[in-house]
């Protein structure tokens, strides 16, 4: 946990937007929550200013005494919101990937480690979300707010706030988290065939089946040869079942820079990002070449989530 | 105990050279009663470690080539018609030994493997109806080879949880490699081990492990790390609460190698790499990668 | 932001109004009362079926239907009724139209305003207790409106714990905070109802049945012992003029600065009066006044008047002594107290005669009569007969059937006739002493008249003439119930007496209890207060609110620290001190990362700073036996909390 010197603590950023947490958890203390009337709470006020008036006119001393409790209560409702948020413990999760256009997910865990609930607390980023949190208790939330570039997508400044229990304060904390996510390029709508690599132009589509050494059974699927079935499963009736056998690997496929026919860089990107999704989707090895960036042909979520990365950030 | 668990520990190292942290990794495992996984390319002296292990602790020791013909009757043998007393007897297979090396299991078909599989998580085989308990203590030392070579077939993500841990042997480094070069055969230097570990104070150290005390705090840290990897998007699916009892079960054995009496969260940092890896996510072989986020990110509370 | 309101929330609200608003049955026209009646029951059902709520255009019909019905009260919108129409009509009318959580909160707010007005009717303790408990209902609304978590039960709960935790702060401004006075200008008059009591004029024979009921007049707390029983006259109005039938006040009651000074004598009774509201400016005090507050005056009958708003309660200090002599009497005044509308009749002069009116000493003359009333056929009853012409002489020589006033006027008419100034005093006689309070307390029942006599040397001397023919009425008290029952004698059995008396114990503690509610909070004004506060040393404004300031800064930080304290279990308090160090190591560079554990960052400390490797051993060591171990020690946590506060990065 972060600990603030004298002049840190009487920014003004730090009322508005928060103080840079990185991705340290924030314990909720009287440094970092702030209190003011809401504008329920100033028509409470104007209340309270009319049933003075009343009493003095009146001279009315229960009148007096109503106006004094509510006054009283106003006031102890400011320890009361506070207790609404003290003790929490915000930590930054996790956020995934996305598209450009996508809305970024931004994980944010609330911790209760005191002995009482909290109730109608609003996590703010573009979008609200009210959550009550049990006495010793955690919860995730998910904020999302939308992405419209590819590259890093800051979170920027969450806001936990409430206006518990009467509603005539906002008690908000305002948090400011290294929270980040990855922004891929936006997928081309364009279904344009891969590329030709300049060394197999055979290998569009998916790998070729060999036919040399015998791999293992698989479930028959439509399409395979009639010699690979497995007719001694089928005759025990467990259903058609084939063999398969593993031949030399397919050449890998290039996906390159130039091999786009865009006019923008973006969209050559967008039209990249695409091809790298359907390769990993048809199952084919490949590998990605943009100017200064050669990732080795390969398959799998982190070789694809590489090339991603190296679009996004291109 | 905890003196015979160093020279153990010595000797080992003696014969598998610039290994001493997979070493330890492995002998945790066997003292957290769990089997052991291998995962390496032929020749980087996966049979030498678990043999060496095998004949350190004093274990009866067999070893199963796992082959793509091999039947699971291989592997826990077979009921056999005897002519002279007119009836069927059964004839254990190697299975019936306390420790197991069963080399390359990727190499079998599904059907030996969850045989063996099988036998490892019920400690016990059950051929025609009659149930037979394996030798106590059983140990069953997997190794593998990584999937991507040709002709295997990769233990499924069910099968895995069952390993305890998985561990990772890689080249030995230059000086290493050099000793190994210039020094006597691995083979004959095995045959000399003194048995270090009697049974008897093995099972004692066992059950000690399991008394390792575990704080609040330390749950709280466990926790925590299984909520991240549930939902963390880094990882196809979660830790499940097997892997997170096996967990404490490895990090309470790793303190005690320690010379501890209390778990702390490096026992379960140490260990996690090599309890996590395998079953976070199965295709990839660098685990210590695939559980970097957790490391960092997991604040311990 | 619109948030949808859920049924919960109306219901709450909605009762909570209604709950509110009921008691106001008694008080305005009933016509706007079933407008608000109706309006809620409206919203109520729209509360199920929001169909049938009004739309636009009814809303505004029925807005003007709410105008219209406000001017045809034609009482402007000032004044306590006026006001109070206008906020019920409002708040009906609103509730019609809840769109937003805005409009909750405009109408709770309203709520809190009528809930206030209800005071202005009523501020008995009943009355306080019903709004304080429907006031918590309204915060409870609005706590509920803050939870989306649907609670009634943990709702109410908070709103009661923030109530209790506010009414300390709420008591200390009541008792502080400085009372003025309102400017004349300020204070609207509403016409009110007569009261019962006491009237400018008397006329016995014209009434069948005293009217008297039990309502309280006044409650007298006395500074040391109590004035003897057959003492306890309170002296009220003084009628010297009769016509016959009717005896009124004369004219000449407020000038003269002519006469004699009273000359009293004897003990010296202080005494502290609480008048309840009434329309007269009468204050009743003990039999003689002689000292008194200034708002207060004496007229030439010896009677106190007040500058006050008699509307309101009031509490008035004096001292009245019972030995007193008033000296001599202005020839107006003999003159108007020897008035007698007409020639007394032959039979009244052969009654005086007979009893040697025209021939002896005043006092001689007073006993006769006296005895008279005694040893003749008189009786004393509540329930006289109708004696509606010459009521004087019907009485005397027919029905002599009669209660006080018929004595005391027929009384004062004979002593006139046989030419001694006379006159007629009517007041309270006696007074219910409360055990618990120490205080009497006098009732409409207690109602009085007594006739005066101006005697040479003696000047005004109280004659009571009901002693002569029911001394019981004097010299105890009698209970009022019985008293109005018609005197019908009842054997009460001694379980019944029992419980009778253990009736009259709730009674008098609740009448104690009345008495120093009305004193300390509902009469609680700038007089009251300035002396309040005085016996504490508070004398000025500005001690005033620094007292006041003080007050509020105590409990704010007693209920602070009640409610923020932590509540540190072990382990928290062993992370704390070990943040304690990290903190230390913060400021030379050294910050442990979320995900390394303290075994590690020590091995990072002792890289980075050789020199401190020990002092982190022993720290790491026992913060990692705290946190982790098995059995950590009290020792320990002592050792390690020095341990921190000795490490010097």
């Amino acid at each position: 946990m972060k600990t603030l010197t004298l002049v840190q603590r009487f920014q003004w950023s730090r009322f508005f937007s928060g103080e840079d947490l990185g991705d340290e958890p924030a314990l909720l203390n009287h440094r970092r929550i702030f209190i003011l009337p809401s504008r329920r709470g100033l028509g409470f006020m104007v209340l309270l200013l009319l049933l003075l008036l009343i009493a003095f006119v009146y001279n009315n001393n229960l009148t007096y005494m109503l106006t004094f409790l509510l006054a009283s209560v106003f006031f102890i409702t400011i320890l009361h919101s506070f207790k609404a948020l003290a003790g929490l413990i915000v930590r930054p999760g996790q956020s995934p990937s996305v598209f450009a256009g996508e809305a970024a997910a931004f994980e944010i865990y609330l911790e209760n480690p005191g002995d009482r609930p909290r109730f109608n607390l609003h996590l703010t980023l573009s979008d609200t979300a009210v959550m009550n949190l049990a006495a010793n208790s955690k919860a995730g939330i998910r904020l999302t707010s939308k992405t419209t570039h590819r590259g890093w997508h800051h979170c920027g400044t969450v806001t936990l706030s409430s206006t518990f229990p009467l509603g005539l304060f906002r008690v908000w904390s305002p948090l400011r988290f290294n929270l980040k996510t990855l922004v891929y390029p936006k997928p081309s709508v364009q279904e344009l065939p891969f590329p030709m690599s300049p060394d197999d132009a055979s290998t569009q589509g998916a790998t070729r089946q060999g036919v040399d050494d015998f791999y293992g059974l698989q479930e028959y699927q439509k399409g395979d040869s009639i010699k690979h079935i497995h007719w001694q499963a089928y005759a025990k009736g467990q259903g058609l079942i084939s063999r398969r056998y593993s031949g030399e690997q397919g050449a890998a496929l290039w996906l390159t820079y130039d091999a786009t026919h865009a006019q923008s860089l973006e969209e050559r990107l967008s039209q990249l990002c695409r091809w790298v999704l359907d390769a990993e989707k048809a199952g084919v090895h490949y590998g990605l070449v943009l100017p200064g960036f050669k990732a080795s042909p390969g398959l799998g979520l982190a070789h694809r989530n590489k090339c991603l990365k190296a679009l996004a950030l291109f | 105990m905890h003196t015979s668990i160093d020279r153990l520990l010595d000797s080992a190292n003696q014969i598998i050279l610039g290994k001493p942290r997979q070493i330890r990794l492995a002998l945790c495992c066997l003292l957290a009663r769990g089997h052991l996984l291998i995962e390496d390319i032929p020749g980087v002296g996966k049979t030498t470690l678990s043999h060496t292990l095998a004949k350190l602790l004093g274990l009866d020791y067999q070893r199963i080539q796992f082959t793509s013909d091999l039947l699971p009757a291989d592997i826990i043998g077979a009921s056999i018609f005897d002519p002279d007393k007119r009836q069927f007897s059964f004839h254990p297979g190697p299975i019936f030994n306390q420790m197991i090396l069963a080399d390359e299991i990727n190499r079998s078909t599904p059907k030996a493997q969850s045989a063996l599989l099988e036998a490892m998580e019920e400690r016990q085989v059950t051929v025609e109806g009659t149930t037979y308990p394996l030798p106590a203590p059983f140990f069953v030392i997997a190794t593998q080879n990584p999937a991507h070579q040709i002709g295997t077939f990769p233990l499924p993500e069910s099968q895995l949880d069952r390993f305890l841990m998985r561990i990772e042997l890689g080249y030995p480094d230059f000086t290493a490699e050099r000793e190994l070069l210039s020094g006597k055969a691995r083979h004959t230097l095995i045959e000399t081990l003194p048995t270090l570990l009697p049974q008897v104070q093995m099972e004692a150290i066992q059950h000690a492990v399991t008394q390792v005390h575990v704080a609040g705090s330390l749950l709280d840290y466990l926790q925590a790390i299984i909520v991240f990897t549930r939902t963390s998007t880094d990882y196809p699916s979660g830790l499940s609460p097997r892997a997170g009892l096996a967990l404490l079960n490895a990090a309470k054995a790793w303190a005690f190698m320690d010379r501890r009496d209390a778990v702390l969260p490096e026992d379960v940092q140490a260990v996690l790499a090599a309890v996590a890896g395998h079953r976070l996510r199965s295709g990839s072989h660098d685990s210590e990668a695939i559980v970097a986020p957790v490391l960092e990110k997991v604040a311990i509370p | 932001m619109v948030t949808e309101i859920s049924k919960n929330n109306l219901i709450f609200l909605l009762s909570a109004i209604g709950l509110i608003a009921l008691p106001h049955v008694k008080h305005i026209a009933p016509t706007v009362f079933a407008f608000f009646c109706l309006m809620l029951t409206w919203r109520f059902a729209g509360v199920w079926r929001p169909r049938w709520l009004p739309n636009k255009a009814l809303l505004f019909v029925l807005t003007l239907a709410g105008i219209f019905l406000l001017y045809s009260q034609h009482q402007g919108i000032l004044g306590r009724d006026a006001g109070t129409r206008l906020f019920m009509t409002a708040l009906a009318l609103k509730l019609l139209e809840i769109k937003q959580q805005r409009d909750l909160y405009l109408i709770v707010y309203l709520t809190f305003i009528v809930a206030a007005s209800q005071f202005l009717y009523e501020q008995n303790i009943f009355m306080a207790v019903y709004i304080l408990l429907t006031c918590g209902v309204l915060l409870a609304t609005l706590i509920s409106l803050n939870n989306t978590k649907q609670d009634n039960v943990l709702a109410l709960k908070t709103a009661g714990v923030i109530i209790v935790q506010a009414l300390p702060i709420a008591i200390a401004l009541f008792m502080l905070f400085p009372r003025v006075e309102a400017p004349r200008w300020m204070v609207f008059k509403d016409p009110h109802q007569a009261r019962s009591g006491l009237g400018d004029s008397m006329e016995p024979g014209s009434i069948s049945r005293l009217g008297l009921s039990d309502e309280r007049v006044f409650r007298v707390k006395f500074a040391g012992a109590l004035p003897p029983k057959n003492q306890r006259y309170w002296r009220g109005p003084v009628l010297a003029y009769t016509d016959g039938k009717h005896w009124k006040q004369t004219q000449s009651r407020f000038a003269d600065a002519r006469r004699d000074k009273i000359k009293a004598q004897g003990r010296a009774y202080q005494y502290t009066i609480m008048l309840e509201p009434q329309d007269k400016n009468w204050v009743f005090a003990l039999d003689m006044p002689t000292h008194f507050a200034d708002d207060l005056s004496m007229n030439a009958n010896y009677q106190l008047t007040t500058h006050k708003d008699p509307n309101r309660r009031t509490e008035y200090r004096m001292t009245s002594r019972l030995d007193y002599n008033t000296g001599e009497i202005t020839p107006d005044e003999y003159r108007e107290n020897l008035q007698l509308p007409k020639a007394p009749i032959d039979k009244i002069i052969a009654l005086v005669q007979r009893l040697k009116g025209f021939d002896t000493a005043p006092e001689t003359f007073i006993q006769a009569l006296m005895q008279h009333f005694r040893q003749e056929d008189f009786h004393y009853t509540l329930m006289p007969p109708l004696m509606e012409d010459k009521p004087i002489e019907t009485f005397l020589f027919e029905k002599r059937l009669g209660f006080c006033g018929h004595y005391a006027s027929a009384f004062v008419y004979l002593m006139r006739v046989a030419h001694i100034p006379a006159r007629v005093v009517t007041g309270y006689q006696g007074g219910e002493f409360n055990q618990v309070g120490k205080f009497l307390e006098i009732r409409q029942a207690h109602a009085h008249a007594w006739a005066e006599v101006w005697l040479q040397n003696r000047g005004w001397v109280r004659i009571d003439p009901t002693t002569a023919i029911a001394p019981e009425r004097v010299e105890q008290n009698v209970d009022i119930e019985q008293q109005i029952a018609s005197g019908a004698v009842s054997f009460i059995e001694s379980d019944a007496a029992q419980a009778l008396s253990w009736l009259g114990d709730v009674r008098q503690l609740w009448g104690s209890l009345d008495y120093s509610w009305q004193r300390w909070v509902i009469n609680y004004n700038s007089a009251n207060q300035a002396r309040f506060l005085s016996s504490f040393g508070i004398e000025t404004l500005r001690q005033m609110l620094y007292w006041l300031m003080a007050i509020v800064a105590f409990i704010t930080a007693l209920l602070s620290w009640l409610l923020l304290r932590g509540k540190n279990n072990n382990t928290d308090k062993v992370l704390i001190v070990y943040q304690r160090f990290c903190r230390k190591l913060g400021k030379i560079g050294l910050r442990r990362k979320p995900g390394e554990g303290a075994v590690d960052f020590a091995c990072r400390i002792k890289r980075a700073c050789p020199e401190h490797a020990p002092a982190v051993d022993v720290i790491t060591g026992l913060f990692v036996k705290l946190r982790y171990g098995r059995h950590p020690t009290q020792n320990d946590w002592l050792k390690l909390k020095k341990q921190v506060a000795l490490f010097k990065p």
